[in-house]
């Protein structure tokens, strides 16, 4: 079959400015809004996943629904887990065994006025001793030091620290180093914490004894520790012999995976909404597609008249609607990876750090290649229908 | 049996719509028979069906009874596809409007039906030249159909009607958007094309003063063939 010189899809492109205006503006939208889907729900799911570790296990109230939030457990737990378990994790005779107490509060920066319409910025604060940088391999102190207790010092994870506009200069010098509110209680920021792509990096850290005076509570949420020889059924053991605790002993990958189904909803709502958009983009471009096809109806039927097939003149205008379409989703693909590639975006566990990763590059090509096949069908099944005296006498062009 | 000088021949050749429920007889016992190397003029009033005869003669519309052999070929057996194949080889259409591509140039517009044939650039470019050059048009190859007048896009799509060397040159009121001068000018050039060349050239036109530049007429009236004549030889 002999096809058309492809100058004549490109050249056809620029036909009329405005209508290419349009249609790349319109697939450009689709094209980042499904980018941009795609990155957030693959972002959210990898980002709560990405926050538990492998090896460690969590002890929490049997009673909290698997939710560390609601849990409260003993003080004293991480103790009798750390004397009641062989083969824990340890370092210089310490144990990887980290308490923890979550709480989610409001907090903003002391110098800063509160917001008029009271509301509330709710970040996840954490309670917690030197060891949760043991039992945390993901979060590292990337400049200050380490919160001293009953001191009111905080640490606070990089996307937190950027949103309060605190950076690696203002801690510098401590004596300047900023204050944040927690709780309308003054913490002075001491270190940042990195730790990319999970809910850590959105967090605010303080020692759990002045958690635990703040929140004015006795119990703690969450025993983490990380094992070494031992085995997530041993710690369910320890948790069932100690019924007095009233424990419930989780492996932590396991169940941050379950946290990340808890958030399929969300995930499928980010889908449906972009979805949604994209669907009313599509048919906009659509109609813009299809007017410029048929406004060449004539031109069409002279093609067949010169002698090339149907199929080679469908071939054209398919090659025309995806070098058309392609003009606006070749450059808003570039742009979703300039503007959303490692952006934090926050939910109400934290912060998860958007990726444009190849598959979301993938999906960007993919809505790139549906809207330039649906583009052109319409004028492809005007083509194949009409007869070409009909076309050659239509009034349209 | 097929006659090498007999380029079109048709035998009750019959061509039927329906619209609205009723069927129109738009060409009805067509017997008609045109030498190769000849200039045919078809002539009759508007909806006589003498652009429907010139379609069927295409090929680009299919009768609905009779038989229709063009250069050698029973079109009334050809699919879809084949009609578009054998088109590409033996017919060049001239149009009324001209149907230029207005993204592409004078050149670019005449080398389009080049692309069905296996050329090279350099044998594409010879011919396009030639053809160019035919229609006294080269020094606007570069143009684009905006930048030309009506009669130097007629020209144009003469050129792009020929560059395949076709057996037959349909034309379908070429003359019928110019105004006098330039429509003289292109029955000459027509009239020259089929002189020098020997290229068949079958037109059609309501137009008597620009059928006298034909050697054969041939009247069409309400779908009947009423008149077959000799003009000159």
């Amino acid at each position: 079959m002999k096809l058309l010189p492809l100058h004549y899809a490109t050249r056809n492109i620029g036909r009329s400015r405005l209508r290419l205006v349009l249609t790349a503006g319109g697939s450009a939208l689709v094209v980042f809004l499904v980018v941009t889907a795609s990155a957030s729900v693959r972002a959210l799911d990898q980002g709560i996943r990405a926050s538990g570790t492998v090896g460690n296990v969590m002890l929490i109230g049997a009673g909290s629904e698997e939710s560390v939030e609601r849990s409260e457990i003993s003080a004293a737990t991480p103790i009798f887990l750390a004397a009641s378990i062989r083969g824990i994790k340890s370092a210089a005779g310490a144990f990887f065994v980290s308490p923890e107490l979550h709480v989610p509060l409001p907090l903003r920066r002391a110098d800063q006025a509160a917001p008029a319409d009271n509301a509330r910025d709710l970040v996840l604060v954490r309670g917690m001793e030197p060891s949760a940088f043991m039992v945390h391999p993901q979060a590292r102190l990337a400049i200050g030091r380490l919160p001293e207790p009953g001191k009111s010092e905080a640490l606070v994870g990089r996307s937190l620290a950027e949103r309060l506009q605190i950076s690696n200069g203002d801690l510098a010098d401590s004596s300047k180093a900023p204050a944040i509110l927690l709780d309308k209680v003054a913490f002075h920021v001491t270190g940042i914490i990195d730790a990319p792509g999970v809910s850590i990096d959105g967090e605010a850290w303080v020692p759990i004894g002045d958690l635990l005076v703040l929140t004015k509570r006795q119990t703690i949420s969450v025993a983490v520790a990380s094992l070494d020889g031992a085995e997530v059924s041993d710690v369910e053991i320890f948790a069932a012999r100690r019924s007095d605790l009233e424990l419930a002993a989780l492996d932590e990958p396991a169940y941050y995976a379950s946290l990340a189904k808890f958030f399929r909803p969300v995930q499928i709502l980010i889908g449906v909404s972009a979805l949604i958009v994209a669907l009313g983009a599509m048919l906009g471009g659509l109609n813009a597609l299809d007017a410029a096809f048929a406004a060449r109806s004539r031109e069409i039927a002279m093609l067949q008249v010169l002698g090339f097939s149907r199929t080679a003149v469908v071939i054209t205008l398919v090659q025309e609607s995806l070098i058309t379409v392609a003009t606006g989703a070749i450059p808003s693909i570039l742009l979703a990876i300039l503007l959303l590639d490692g952006l934090g975006v926050r939910y109400s566990m934290g912060v998860f750090s958007l990726s444009v990763d190849a598959a979301c590059i993938a999906s960007g090509f993919s809505a790139w290649l549906i809207l330039g096949l649906i583009g052109s069908l319409p004028p492809t099944i005007r083509c194949l229908r009409t007869d070409i005296p009909s076309a050659l006498k239509s009034d349209l062009g | 049996m097929h006659n090498p000088d007999t380029i079109i021949a048709c035998h009750n050749l019959e061509k039927h719509y329906e619209r609205g429920g009723e069927i129109v007889h738009v060409l009805e016992s067509i017997d008609l028979s045109l030498a190769r190397g000849g200039f045919v003029a078809l002539m009759g009033p508007s909806g006589s069906g003498k652009t429907t005869l010139l379609n069927l003669f295409a090929g680009i519309d299919r009768p609905t009874a009779g038989s229709l052999m063009v250069d050698g070929q029973d079109l009334t057996h050809l699919s879809r596809s084949q009609l578009a194949q054998w088109r590409a080889v033996s017919i060049g259409y001239v149009f009324q409007l001209y149907h230029l591509v207005p993204v592409l140039t004078a050149y670019e517009n005449v080398e389009l039906p080049l692309f069905l044939h296996d050329m090279s650039r350099s044998e594409r470019h010879l011919r396009v030249s030639e053809a160019l050059d035919a229609v006294g048009i080269t020094d606007r190859h570069a143009h684009y159909p905006r930048q030309l007048s009506g009669g130097q896009e007629q020209r144009v799509a003469i050129a792009r009607a020929i560059v395949t060397r076709p057996a037959i040159l349909l034309a379908d009121e070429p003359t019928g958007d110019l105004d006098r001068t330039a429509a003289a000018s292109i029955m000459e050039l027509l009239g020259r094309l089929h002189s020098e060349k020997g290229q068949t050239i079958v037109m059609v036109t309501h137009d008597p003063a620009t059928a006298t530049h034909a050697q054969r007429l041939v009247q069409l009236d309400k779908g009947r063939l009423v008149e077959s004549s000799m003009v000159r030889s």
